[in-house]
């Protein structure tokens, strides 16, 4: 139990104000449109939705997987959250390619890439998927939450779940994404002093960095100091060929679309910026400060580690960062150590609020139940739809230590799988909707046969996760690709009509030079 | 013609060049730069401080690269936006 003296209740209850305060200011601003509510209009400057990319990046469980990752493999462990690299490349090739489609979500691009019935179902499964998804990580990122406030006050896990979820929901349903941005960009910042000086704080408890090192080399452990310390080629728990496979999963991934868990929040981020140029710079700029904040954590895990080695436990280290910042900082910075805490929070809740209400909103009730709706009924039903992921949220958080194996096994699927067609649809003209809808459909199966099955009846070994994914995308990969040679290409007027708008990448010859005979690329 | 060309029209910008194939190869090069040099430069480790340096110089050489591509791209396209984005729910639309 963490006891809060008068200027700990200070910064929390600052912070707090600031936040709701900005619902308040961005009120009138959030309620204009449908494009207000969900894309701030499409006018901000690369820096805020960059400051939301890294915001919304930083939640609750993150400094505890960092840590559970650099406790175990030193600053190799690094490398863990390396996939962030496909914003690297995206940000000068599909982030143009989607920011120029102008579809407020991957499930409405569908329709603008695709024509006809595949199109149409694969809207309604992208859009179905992410109600889903963005629920689950609304009630993820809650329990998260809800165990750091029973460690620090004793709480009930459901009462820091819905507390902070709730305070949050108030500037989201009042203001939109206007106040999700806005939140996100000062959470952002405090965020990011908060993480500097509290690994600097905890590695200079530690003994401070020579000490840290020193400590290291005394242990026989400089290895951790590292970052490529791998275990062998294929051998041991950190091999080559993992960092190889994550290293093409992250930079060719960059290549496509949807090729990450991550392509959903940063596309509404895209859409939002004022200029292509402006998704550029906001893509590249807020996963730049992603990995440079991991390396700050990883620092100070390090610092952890001297001071408590040998813990064997997962619970036990990887609340490392959160230990080192309640155990070590004087009274009066607890309170801002905690409030740095709701801000990273309070930043990932509110992006999947507002997000997983956009593809009610626009993907199912406006495209699918009331195409004719006004402005002021679409905000309406963004609100809803928020309140609709907030309840959901409190569920999938209750029930979350049972269901969690399951799920995090359909987010394996959702990367393993569809990866390659993620980048064929962008850099490939004759791929189509049935090639797409078919790659969804077979991953599923093969992942279960794969992943689960198979190893189960003795028929194939237990694979490891790189191995895994290669195997599924060449399964994948001899189902899809036929099914779109056997079937016909998209209608050449929808593709000149989407190559000329959007521009992408790779072999799209015959598209251009029908647009070139069209006289459509002056 | 430079190497590295600055000067762009909205229609030549549109084009995949080398400028893009450099950019895309630093790029994640800079993440990576970046990623380990401020983890090592926590440690007051000099190669931390070397690195996170090449990181911060190849990243202001990036920007330098393909920084007046992507004004011309974007200039050229929001020449275009209003009206693509007033066409953008019919386009979309799943009945006719």
């Amino acid at each position: 139990m963490v006891h809060f003296a008068f200027l700990d209740w200070f910064w929390l209850v600052t912070f707090v104000l600031l936040m709701i305060g900005s619902g308040a200011l961005f009120y009138r601003l959030g309620k204009r449109s449908e494009a207000d509510f969900f894309l701030a209009g499409r006018g901000l400057p690369w820096w805020l939705p960059a400051s939301s990319v890294y915001a919304t990046h930083t939640a609750t469980d993150t400094p505890m997987w960092v840590a559970g990752v650099v406790y175990k493999h030193g600053l190799a462990g690094l490398w863990y959250g390396f996939f962030a690299a496909w914003c690297a490349v995206s940000a000068f090739v599909s982030t143009k390619i989607f920011r120029r489609s102008l579809a407020y979500s991957q499930a409405e691009w569908q329709t603008l890439r695709y024509g006809g019935m595949p199109a149409e179902l694969l809207r309604g499964w992208v859009a179905g998927w992410q109600v889903f998804l963005n629920m689950f990580i609304l009630g993820w990122v809650g329990i998260a939450m809800g165990k750091v406030c029973h460690f620090l006050f004793g709480w009930p896990p459901w009462m820091g779940l819905t507390f902070f979820s709730t305070l949050c929901a108030v500037y989201v349903l009042a203001a939109g994404y206007w106040g999700v941005v806005m939140a996100d960009f000062q959470q952002g910042i405090i965020a990011f002093i908060a993480i500097a000086f509290v690994s600097i704080w905890g590695m200079y408890a530690a003994g401070g960095p020579h000490a840290i090192v020193a400590k290291l080399h005394e242990m026989g452990l400089s290895n951790m100091l590292n970052p490529f310390s791998f275990s062998g080629f294929t051998g041991g728990d950190f091999p080559v060929a993992w960092f190889i496979t994550m290293l093409v999963i992250g930079i060719l991934g960059g290549l496509g679309m949807a090729t990450a868990i991550d392509w959903f929040p940063e596309a509404q981020r895209i859409q939002s910026a004022r200029t292509v140029k402006d998704a550029s710079w906001c893509i590249w700029a807020g996963q730049a400060l992603v990995v440079t904040r991991n390396a700050l954590w990883a620092a100070a895990v390090l610092g952890f580690f001297v001071l408590y080695p040998g813990l064997t436990q997962v619970k036990d280290y990887e609340m490392a960062w959160f230990r080192l910042g309640f155990e070590t900082l004087p009274v009066g910075m607890i309170g801002f150590f905690f409030a740095a805490i709701v801000a990273i929070h309070l930043s990932t809740i509110s992006t999947h609020l507002n997000l997983g209400a956009v593809y009610i909103t626009r993907d199912l009730y406006h495209h699918y139940i009331n195409p004719k709706a006004d402005q002021r009924r679409l905000v309406w039903v963004g609100r809803v739809g928020t309140v609709i992921l907030l309840v959901g949220s409190f569920i999938f958080g209750s029930i979350m230590e049972n269901i969690t194996e399951w799920l995090i096994f359909a987010l394996w699927i959702m990367a393993a799988g569809v990866w390659l067609p993620g980048i064929l649809q962008v850099i490939w003209w004759r791929f189509n909707g049935w090639g797409y809808l078919t790659a969804w459909i077979f991953n599923l199966i093969f992942s279960w046969l794969v992943v689960w099955v198979l190893p189960a009846f003795g028929v194939i070994p237990h694979l490891r996760d790189y191995q895994q994914f290669w195997l599924l995308m060449f399964l994948g990969a001899i189902v899809f690709i036929p099914v779109t040679l056997l079937t016909k290409a998209e209608s050449m007027d929808h593709l000149v009509k989407f190559y000329v708008m959007s521009r992408p990448v790779g072999w799209w010859g015959p598209v251009r030079r029908e647009a070139e005979r069209r006289g459509l690329l002056s | 013609m430079p190497f590295i060309r600055r000067q762009w029209t909205s229609k030549e910008a549109d084009e995949w060049t080398r400028e893009d194939t450099i950019t895309v190869i630093i790029s994640p090069l800079v993440y990576v730069l970046l990623m380990i040099g401020t983890a090592l430069s926590m440690f007051a480790m000099w190669q931390g401080f070397v690195i996170l340096g090449a990181g911060i110089i190849l990243m202001l050489v990036m920007i330098w690269i393909i920084n007046p591509k992507l004004s011309s791209v974007s200039e050229g396209y929001e020449k275009k936006q209003k009206g693509y984005i007033e066409d953008l729910d019919r386009a979309i639309k799943w009945e006719e």
